[in-house]
């Protein structure tokens, strides 16, 4: 799986780009707000149909511009396969090989990609808030299922949370109602939580693994998923029982105490919480632990490596972390680092990959070009 | 105001239509006001007057109708042991449509959400209760929505009937006819699989 070409019009900063790509490893440098991430996120885009920063797709828009087109080439099984996204105020196009699919679940899914962001610490340090939007993010990539039922699920809670906001105002409850949307709450949430089980026990398996050697065998990292239902039997009759025991509390609290809104991961290193006692570069390790991990859970899910995307890490990463990573990618997996500053980076690295030097939203393939503006 | 005060009323009157914005409101009014004859004029306002005059909710199925009860109820050649509770009064046309079902209908007029502010009481559960104390009814077919909304509704009555003699079934989702799976979105593609039938079975 490999990107061969991208063209940008009116996106972000970009007025027109049209870029080609020959090697694995492709390094954009180039000082703070030049485009460098921007081009990142349209790669990103054009995996997910999202964009990594922000919900709001106008964002991404030229700000003077009417609309926005992100395309590419992709080189999949021996073939090229064209994929394209415009957006515009009115809404978003996606195409595949110049037909417009309707729905984006037709779409998603073509390519995968993993991204590592500075942001990303938070799926250690930040609150569980980020932990549930990572497990969302990465199942949801391969499990168009687990994205309705998700959906699904954040419905019937608002309209439960609703009702007993209600049922406290009036001091009144039907419970043939509440028996309802709990019986619905409990099926979805049961299969949810089989799911993010499933996940993390695959993610805990691969991330052990890497992290073990970034560690130089000094460390044991455990992932633990932490569900809210605390049950050993996450069967519907189960869950839906322990439902039915918070009915009281749920009413004089007047919200639904449990389910799998309130899940989190725990990450141990040593059998010590990373989270709370973790040092920097110890929780920084398992992020990366867990980002690099990601690229052989996507080639088990789908049979293809996903494309990766580095946005700002390399050169904070020290040469034994540098070499794990080299050593993840495999020369199999098409990798888009960005970086301000090339010194930090391996030699080995450099020498398999192709340099491109980015000034105000212009690509250069050689370094002297954009100096020689200065002249 | 920029517009008389009569064409400032129809616009305004005109925006408050479902799906018409402030921009198409002024539009259809200037249309009503320069381009539209007399007795076209005429003959809309007298169709507005008419409905909501003249017409009705149906007192048994909340059908909208000119003579209560609606021509439904009435037919005596209809199945009266079947009814199929539908979310709106456009459900129960798509259903006539099909010109197979001869049982009776039950219009709810909504589904329950409380999001939306909206109750069992508020919809047409209470009329449905109270018609199957009084008629002899053996099947309630229930047909809302497979929205999330429309399922709540369908479980919620089938909850109240659970300990009567009458059978109450729910409509089957899966795969439209005539379509390939290859067009099918994967949910519904899930739905058809857990809904699958039997054809034959080798292991009795």
């Amino acid at each position: 799986m490999e990107i061969k070409r991208l063209k940008l019009h009116s996106f972000r900063n970009y007025q027109e780009l049209d870029i080609s790509f020959n090697k694995k490893i492709n390094i954009f440098i180039g000082n703070n707000a030049q485009g460098k991430t921007n081009l990142l996120e349209s790669i990103y885009l054009l995996a997910i149909s999202k964009s990594h920063k922000t919900y709001k797709d106008k964002e991404l828009i030229t700000f003077t511009e009417k609309f926005s087109r992100v395309g590419a080439e992709l080189l999949k099984d021996d073939s090229v396969i064209r994929l394209e996204i415009i957006i515009s105020p009115q809404g978003k196009k996606v195409f595949i090989n110049d037909v417009e699919k309707r729905r984006i679940s037709e779409y998603i899914g073509v390519f995968n990609v993993v991204m590592f962001a500075p942001e990303d610490l938070n799926i250690v340090k930040g609150d569980p808030n980020y932990r549930r939007k990572f497990i969302d993010v990465e199942i949801g990539q391969t499990s168009p299922i687990y994205i309705h039922e998700l959906n699904q699920y954040n419905k019937i809670l608002r309209e439960r949370n609703e009702f007993l906001k209600l049922a406290q105002q009036t001091k009144k409850i039907d419970y043939h109602y509440l028996d309802v949307i709990t019986e619905q709450l409990a099926k979805l949430g049961a299969s949810i939580t089989k799911k993010r089980a499933t996940f993390i026990e695959k993610l805990n398996i691969y991330a052990k693994k890497l992290h073990n050697h970034i560690s130089n065998f000094t460390e044991e990292l455990d992932i633990k998923y932490q569900s809210n239902y605390q049950q050993q039997d996450i069967s519907f009759d189960n869950i839906l029982n322990l439902y039915k025991e918070y009915y009281q509390t749920d009413f004089h609290k007047a919200t639904t105490q449990i389910g799998i809104q309130r899940d989190d991961i725990k990450f141990y290193i040593n059998n010590v919480d990373a989270s709370l006692y973790g040092s920097q570069g110890q929780q920084r390790t398992v992020a990366l632990a867990v980002k690099l991990s990601l690229i052989d859970f996507i080639k088990e899910e789908t049979s293809y490596y996903p494309i990766v995307l580095l946005d700002d890490v390399l050169s904070e990463l020290d040469d034994q972390r540098q070499t794990q990573l080299l050593d993840c990618i495999k020369d199999k997996v098409q990798t888009f680092v960005t970086t301000t500053n090339i010194s930090g980076i391996k030699e080995d690295l450099l020498k398999k990959a192709d340099i491109f030097y980015i000034k105000d939203a212009k690509v250069y393939e050689r370094e002297g070009d954009h100096y020689g503006e200065d002249k | 105001m920029y517009y008389p005060d009569t064409i400032q009323k129809l616009i305004e009157s005109f925006s408050k239509l479902p799906g018409i914005g402030p921009k198409s409101a002024e539009r259809l009014a200037l249309h009503v006001a320069t381009k539209m004859k007399e007795e076209d004029a005429l003959s809309f306002a007298k169709g507005l007057i008419s409905v909501k005059r003249d017409l009705m909710h149906c007192s048994v199925c909340g059908n909208l109708t000119d003579k209560n009860p609606c021509s439904i109820c009435r037919d005596s050649h209809r199945d009266r042991s079947v009814i199929a509770v539908v979310e709106e009064i456009k459900d129960l046309i798509a259903m006539e449509k099909m010109r197979e079902y001869r049982g009776l209908y039950h219009v709810l007029n909504g589904v329950i959400s409380p999001m939306n502010g909206i109750g069992p009481q508020d919809i047409n559960i209470p009329s449905l209760l109270e018609r199957l104390k009084n008629e002899e009814v053996k099947e309630i077919i229930l047909a809302t929505n497979t929205t999330i909304e429309g399922e709540s509704t369908a479980l919620y009555i089938a909850k109240l009937l659970e300990n009567t003699d009458i059978k109450v079934t729910r409509i089957a989702r899966g795969l439209p006819v005539g379509g390939g799976l290859e067009y099918a979105d994967e949910v519904t593609l899930l739905k058809a699989l857990e809904g699958r039938r039997e054809i034959i079975n080798n292991n009795k």
